[in-house]
């Protein structure tokens, strides 16, 4: 048996050393105990927002077929994916001076959060995978956009605040967010699967795989309507966001299990 | 197939060298997200001949504790931060007269002394209470002024932000240990470079002069009277020493009869015949150094030339008492005609004034009042002041204690009525005669509003001399406005006595951060090392069975097994 943990040695070296590397730029007088006690609280967050994608790659067959390739041309999709939402979001919308639910604003939001879905059946679809089974190729794809997703939203506040002396609870939470988000990337990738790489699905099926697929899509706009229409704070907003990525998971699973038996 | 290959393969070092640049640039960010942020102010830090004074550190960065720490608790890493209304004297005279260790001290003083702000300004508050916490003051500044103190002190004013900080930190404390993690404790850190000496550190004398009517007939020079104050100030925490009353009355004073007597001046009818020569002086706490220098720069001539000098040192909290102290014994002629002259003025003010005699001691250094340096040069002279005794070394020098709300400006009004008729009397040779120059309803009046705005002006301005430049914003403000008043203004720029020297930083930001503590991070270091194995054997087990998570554990696998 190969050693399954390679690719994600390779990752977590890479975070190490690169953390190793920065703190040979801090100046010298900043080197005292007590850096090395925010270093550690920087570890852990780190670790909670980062580890479960490698433990993820290295604890599923994944590792076994070496599908680190998909993953990061889903890494780099999704990279593309951000930019042209950028772009757009930089077009049409218009800046509010205060932070209330505008649902035009939102609406054009969440439309260009569907953007995120073309790039996923960009991924899907469009990219040469070599011979990986549709099982397989879901699960990469939906990994590589996680991952990207993390450390495009959370490494850099992670980075800068984590580190400092004061100590909260953001970045503990953030990681959690991290967690619910592969769970969610995943699903979504599965049911973007069955809908356009699955061929013959049971009709009465479609419907209820179309419908989770625009919730799972449309997660950032409700977390967004609730945070500011209801004005739920952070940690029940993550709690929110892990309990329905349970709930979807679930509910994916058993879509694809179900989709699974008459082909074979 | 194979240059896509390449490509990829590029396109990927390069996403990794972009990554590795990000890391880089981000590692260069500047950490700054405390949860409170202070101004602090420090305790001086000073030489006398070599012997070390004050507080020798700035830097600061430890725990915080308070006063209800456990009884032998280890403190040297700790500062401790004291509330000045519920100052213990014992412990710190303890701590600091017995050097004991500690991390650091941090003194909280009402919003009382804080002369930045506009509310307090004016605001009485019971006056027994303050008076207990003035006596207090005065106590912990001579205390920590004389005391060699090998940690940092801060003193900070009383706000909601470091109340509320107090409050957490007091809870701790009563608790008896740090409390749950995300309360662990809060660290105070002062990041300051080590204190440097300030290179020659300059006083800076101020002169003006009004020259009196000479008539064609006059061969000789005219006869002078000098005014002097000093105007520096000396206390525990210079970025906060004001001094209004020692010396801003003395200042203010000066002004005022310098503007009295320009307006006499001003018209040749009514210019008498003495010069007059106005010195605002440097170096006052440090044994009248300004004032010694300033006349030996004097031309010797005109130093002759001064009948007698009258210095004014603290004339703003008086009730109806001043005491006129002098050098020379009290039978002297001039003594005794300057002395009827001023208690004349002073029976019919409403007040009354006393003498008192001091000797000079030559071979001791210590000079205590100003008129000693004119005596020394065997110039008549005399301090018009409230206070009884000589002051010692550093004492009643303005420090912090000395703040807006103890001075009294009816009792500057009087004092400067009292020098000026007396003045008058001489100069005009009235005396005796019952005549009022500067009556209250002439264009001669002494104008409390002038008083007021300096004495405002100078209650918010520190003015501890080696902190002062040489073109500080308050010494040319003094210089322009002896100017309005005199004919001619000189400047004289000395250093200071070599016997002090001074230590630079006295005012910094005082970061508070909460911390969490060290068990905290390796508790959920455990709990997110159980949370991924956990995940790690949930996958395992639903994606490939139980067996292979078994099998994990029996290492080295045999290969054969596998390939067969």
């Amino acid at each position: 048996m190969l050693p399954p943990l390679c690719a994600s040695d390779l990752l977590f070296g890479f975070l190490c050393s690169s953390s190793l590397i920065s703190l040979g730029f801090l100046r010298k007088r900043e080197r005292e105990r007590e850096e090395r006690m925010t270093m550690f609280h920087f570890f852990n967050c780190a670790i909670l927002t980062f580890g479960p994608h490698a433990v993820y790659y290295s604890a599923t067959p994944l590792s076994e077929y070496d599908t680190l390739g998909t993953s990061v041309k889903a890494a780099l999709v999704y990279l593309g994916t951000a930019l042209v939402k950028l772009v757009c979001l930089a077009t049409f919308l218009k800046v509010s001076e205060n932070d209330s639910f505008d649902p035009y604003q939102e609406l054009l939001k969440a439309l260009i959060g569907f953007i995120d879905v073309a790039g996923l059946y960009f991924a899907l679809t469009q990219l040469t995978h070599r011979n990986i089974s549709q099982n397989h190729k879901f699960q990469a794809v939906g990994l590589g956009w996680a991952f990207a997703d993390s450390v495009l939203h959370r490494l850099a506040p992670l980075w800068v605040g984590a580190r400092g002396l004061e100590f909260t609870w953001d970045y503990m939470l953030q990681g959690i967010e991290a967690n619910a988000n592969l769970v969610l990337s995943i699903s979504l990738a599965a049911l973007g699967s069955l809908m356009w790489l699955r061929k013959n699905k049971p009709r009465t099926l479609i419907p209820i795989i179309y419908a989770c697929a625009g919730i799972v899509a449309t997660m950032p706009s409700i977390t967004s309507y609730l945070r500011r229409s209801l004005g739920w704070h952070f940690p029940e907003v993550v709690g929110f966001e892990l309990f329905t990525s349970l709930v979807m998971a679930f509910i994916s699973w058993q879509l694809f299990a179900a989709c699974q038996r008459p082909s074979s | 197939m194979a240059p896509r290959k390449a490509g990829e393969r590029d396109m990927l070092e390069s996403f990794y060298s972009i990554i590795a640049l990000v890391f880089i640039l981000v590692a260069c960010v500047e950490l700054c997200d405390a949860a409170t942020v202070v101004d602090v102010y420090r305790l001086i830090q000073y030489d006398i001949s070599g012997v070390p004074f004050g507080s020798r550190l700035a830097a600061l960065n430890h725990h915080a504790g308070s006063l209800h720490f456990a009884p032998g608790a280890d403190l040297s890493r700790t500062v401790v931060i004291i509330p000045v209304r519920e100052l213990n004297m014992s412990f710190v005279k303890e701590y600091i007269v017995q050097r004991q260790p500690l991390g650091g001290l941090l003194f909280l003083l009402p919003q009382m002394f804080n002369f930045d702000n506009r509310d307090g300004m004016g605001i009485y508050h019971q006056n027994h209470g303050k008076e207990l916490l003035h006596n207090v003051m005065v106590e912990l500044e001579q205390l920590l002024i004389h005391a060699n103190i090998p940690y940092p002190v801060y003193f900070a004013f009383e706000d909601s932000d470091i109340d509320a900080v107090l409050a957490d930190i007091n809870k701790n404390d009563a608790i008896g240990q740090p409390a749950t993690a995300t309360t662990g404790g809060f660290k105070f850190v002062v990041s300051a470079p080590e204190p440097k000496k300030l290179a020659s550190p300059t006083i800076t004398n101020i002169q003006g002069w009004l020259p009196g009517l000479k008539t064609d007939g006059d061969a000789s020079q005219l006869p002078t009277i000098a005014i002097v104050a000093s105007y520096d100030t000396f206390g525990a925490a210079p970025a906060l020493s004001v001094g209004s009353d020692s010396n801003g009355s003395g200042i203010v004073a000066l002004l005022e009869i310098a503007r009295l007597f320009s307006l006499l001046y001003s018209n040749p009818k009514t210019r008498g015949r003495y010069n007059l020569l106005f010195g605002l002086t440097s170096g006052g706490p440090y044994n009248y150094n300004g004032t010694q220098k300033w006349l030996r720069s004097l031309d010797q001539r005109l130093r002759e030339s001064i009948d007698y000098a009258i210095c004014l040192n603290s004339i703003g909290s008086w009730d109806n008492e001043l005491w006129i102290h002098v050098s020379k014994p009290p039978e002297n002629a001039y003594i005794k005609q300057i002395f009827e002259g001023f208690s004349n003025v002073a029976e019919e003010l409403g007040f009354k004034v006393g003498l008192k005699h001091k000797k000079i001691n030559i071979s001791n250094p210590r000079v205590a009042w100003e008129h000693e340096q004119f005596s020394r040069l065997r110039v008549t002279a005399a301090t018009l002041s409230e206070l009884f005794t000589a002051p010692e070394l550093m004492e009643r020098t303005g420090g912090f204690v000395d703040s807006r709300h103890f001075v009294n400006e009816t009792a500057i009004i009087r004092s400067i009525k009292l020098v000026a008729e007396s003045l008058a009397r001489h100069v005009y040779g009235h005396q005796g005669k019952n005549i009022q120059i500067f009556s209250d309803k002439s264009s001669l009046a002494v104008n409390p509003s002038y008083i007021q705005l300096w004495l405002d002006l100078l209650s918010r301005t520190p003015r501890v001399a080696p902190f002062l430049s040489k073109n500080d914003p308050l010494v040319m403000a003094l210089k322009k406005e002896l100017e309005d008043h005199t004919n001619e203004v000189n400047v004289q720029h000395e250093l200071l006595d070599g016997m002090f020297t001074f230590y630079d930083l006295t005012k910094a930001r005082l970061n508070i951060y909460q911390v969490a503590s060290v068990t905290f991070d390796l508790l959920l270091l455990l709990v997110l090392g159980s949370y991924l194995i956990v995940l790690f054997s949930f996958l395992v087990i639903t994606t490939r069975g139980l067996d292979e998570l078994f099998s994990l554990f029996r290492r080295p696998p045999s290969r054969k097994v596998k390939t067969a």
